[in-house]
């Protein structure tokens, strides 16, 4: 027998539903709370032209798009595909599918901001004019250089890009479709196990964790295979004696577990040559001695440099530790270039101490925007970075830690409350899902 | 502020990718919420206890099952920071059980209430 409604239920259940409402019109006030201040936009005829169309230059496009009002606002670069390049290892490593990094820049162009889908093939700072591959010359006031960097295979004697993926070759960081043959070639080799070669070159990298899980990975792969007792691991860099990483507690982290695992690390072993067909790599050190190796599986990571439009330039650094790779000559906190004020850089292309990484760009992306903005509008500029970079460091399938340091190679976690060096679930789970909507939410601007 | 500005950018894109199951799954919530209104007066059977019951159980479910669906396992969570990860998304997961159960069992008591014309009363 069920009991008849009254009136006074009634009344209790539409409270009940209008506190709901309350609770929730109150959570979303908190959240309010949390959103960034923003300005009243700047008016400006000023004409900006970004010269990449990467996560830096359409995160700056996104910014600047809001923070000015009346700017020209021209997007220079061919390519239209655009590449989630964190998840690289991901599909190399067997963990995505290659489809999941690959993307469009149409969808990501902010609204008003001009795109000309052409290269850029020279720079002129005097002039304040880009140069595009068509030889189209386009003025501006302002500009942000976003080009980001060059894969240097070509240093490797006998390497052949499009021969990733054959031979027991790979390499993660040529381009999506590399990545997925790369872990093609990974199964095959973890099948029956043998000599794996892992390389790092000495230099600035892009990512420079990705070698690093690359190697984790291999060993955790062979592991699960059971073919891990069956193989050797070695590890060939370029680096000093004891170095792999560059902030020394992750460095000396990585060695111990390596250490466990059975790598092999060889130091300032420079991977020089490669002979496909016949499995051989050839290293040299810095006094030139030369040694071959055989393997079954490597993995091979070019050295990089800035693209030959910005090397070649009057923007590159003249002198220092970023002159021979031809990077950008930046100010480390402002972003500013050194030489020419009008002109910023953002990502990999920036020749600063640390960071080419997505994390870079989201945290420098709103400084040099902000200032690019100050500038425009005759302000100070007050926005700095200090460096910020984070590297979800893979160890094994479903373990990572998430590392974030500084220029100085101090530990910067987000969260205190999160040991950098402790190998976590929660890193793997943002590694593997939260980090890419962070990323197309700094593509965006918005964080 | 900024961390809690990220997630909360985080949540909003994950929502956006898949925004067609998102928009369903909302807008069959506000269904059943409106109908498990339309009849109340029916639904004489007490809901909150089942339906915490089946947020409960989606909640186990979901401790156990999130860290396999994510390419890791419950042997990876070493780390305090990793449980209390794994309890709050088991806990969301089993809210928004909740969040659809409630209605649901309103309505299944409505349906077998013995006195169909007291739908009447709540219009």
């Amino acid at each position: 027998m069920t009991a008849p409604v009254t009136p006074s239920r009634g009344a209790s259940t539409r409270r009940q539903w209008l506190k709901a409402a309350g609770a929730a019109a109150a959570g979303a006030g908190a959240l309010a709370a949390t959103v960034p201040a923003r300005a009243a936009a700047i008016k400006t005829s000023a004409r900006i032209v970004i010269a990449g169309s990467g996560l830096g230059g359409l995160a700056v496009a996104s910014r600047l798009s809001e923070l000015l009002d009346g700017a020209t606002i021209t997007l220079v670069d061919a390519k239209r595909e655009h590449h989630y390049q964190p998840g690289f290892t991901l599909v190399a490593t067997g963990v995505w599918p290659v489809d999941k990094v690959r993307d469009s820049n149409a969808g990501y162009l902010p609204d008003g901001v001009q795109w000309v889908q052409e290269m850029v093939a020279g720079f002129d700072p005097a002039g304040n004019v880009v140069v595009t591959a068509g030889g189209r010359r386009i003025a501006y006031d302002y500009l942000v250089v976003a080009t980001g960097l060059h894969l240097d295979y070509a240093q490797i004697a006998g390497m052949d890009v499009a021969a990733i993926g054959t031979n027991g070759l790979a390499s993660v960081y040529a381009s999506p479709q590399a990545a997925a043959v790369t872990w093609g070639a990974l199964d095959a080799f973890r099948a029956k196990g043998g000599h794996a070669v892992m390389t790092l070159p000495a230099g600035p990298l892009k990512c420079a964790g990705a070698p690093l899980k690359m190697t984790f990975m291999v060993a955790d792969r062979l592991k699960q295979a059971g073919t891990l007792s069956a193989s050797k691991i070695d590890f060939h860099t370029g680096l000093p004696t004891d170095t792999v990483f560059g902030v020394k507690v992750v460095n000396d982290a990585v060695l111990g577990r390596w250490k466990a695992l059975g790598v092999h690390t060889h130091y300032l072993s420079k991977l020089v040559a490669v002979d496909i067909g016949a499995r051989r790599a050839t290293f040299a050190t810095p006094e030139g001695e030369r040694s071959t190796v055989d393997y079954d599986f490597l993995h091979v990571v070019p050295p990089m440099r800035a693209p030959d439009v910005v090397k070649q330039s009057d923007l590159a650094w003249k002198d220092g530790p970023f002159a021979p790779g031809g990077w950008l000559e930046v100010d480390k906190a402002t972003l500013q270039h050194r030489r020419y004020p009008n002109v910023f850089g953002i990502g990999d292309i920036n020749g600063t101490p640390r960071g080419k990484t997505a994390a870079t760009v989201k945290k420098s992306a709103p400084v040099v925007a902000g200032n690019l903005a100050a500038l425009i509008a005759g302000r100070p500029m007050t926005e700095t970075f200090d460096g910020y970079t984070s590297c979800p460091l893979i160890v094994r399938e479903g373990s990572a830690m998430l590392i974030e340091f500084d220029y100085e190679g101090r530990l910067t976690p987000s969260l205190p409350m999160i040991e950098p060096l402790q190998e976590s679930y929660l890193a793997w789970l943002m590694k593997v899902r939260m980090l890419k909507p962070a990323y197309v939410a700094v593509l965006k601007g918005h964080v | 502020m900024y961390e809690i500005w990220l997630m909360a950018n985080i949540v909003w894109e994950m929502a956006l990718g898949v925004w067609p199951l998102v928009a369903a799954a909302a807008l069959l919530w506000v269904g059943l919420l409106v109908l498990a209104w339309r009849r109340r007066a029916a639904a004489a059977g007490p809901a909150w206890t089942p339906a915490l019951v089946a947020g409960a159980l989606i909640a186990a479910v979901a401790f156990v099952a999130v860290p396999a669906l994510t390419r890791s396992s419950l042997s990876e969570l070493s780390y305090w920071v990793d449980w209390l990860s794994l309890a709050a998304i088991a806990a969301a997961a089993g809210a928004a059980a909740f969040a659809f159960a409630w209605p649901l069992v309103r309505l299944w008591h409505s349906f077998r209430s013995p006195h169909p014309t007291s739908v009447s009363q709540g219009a």
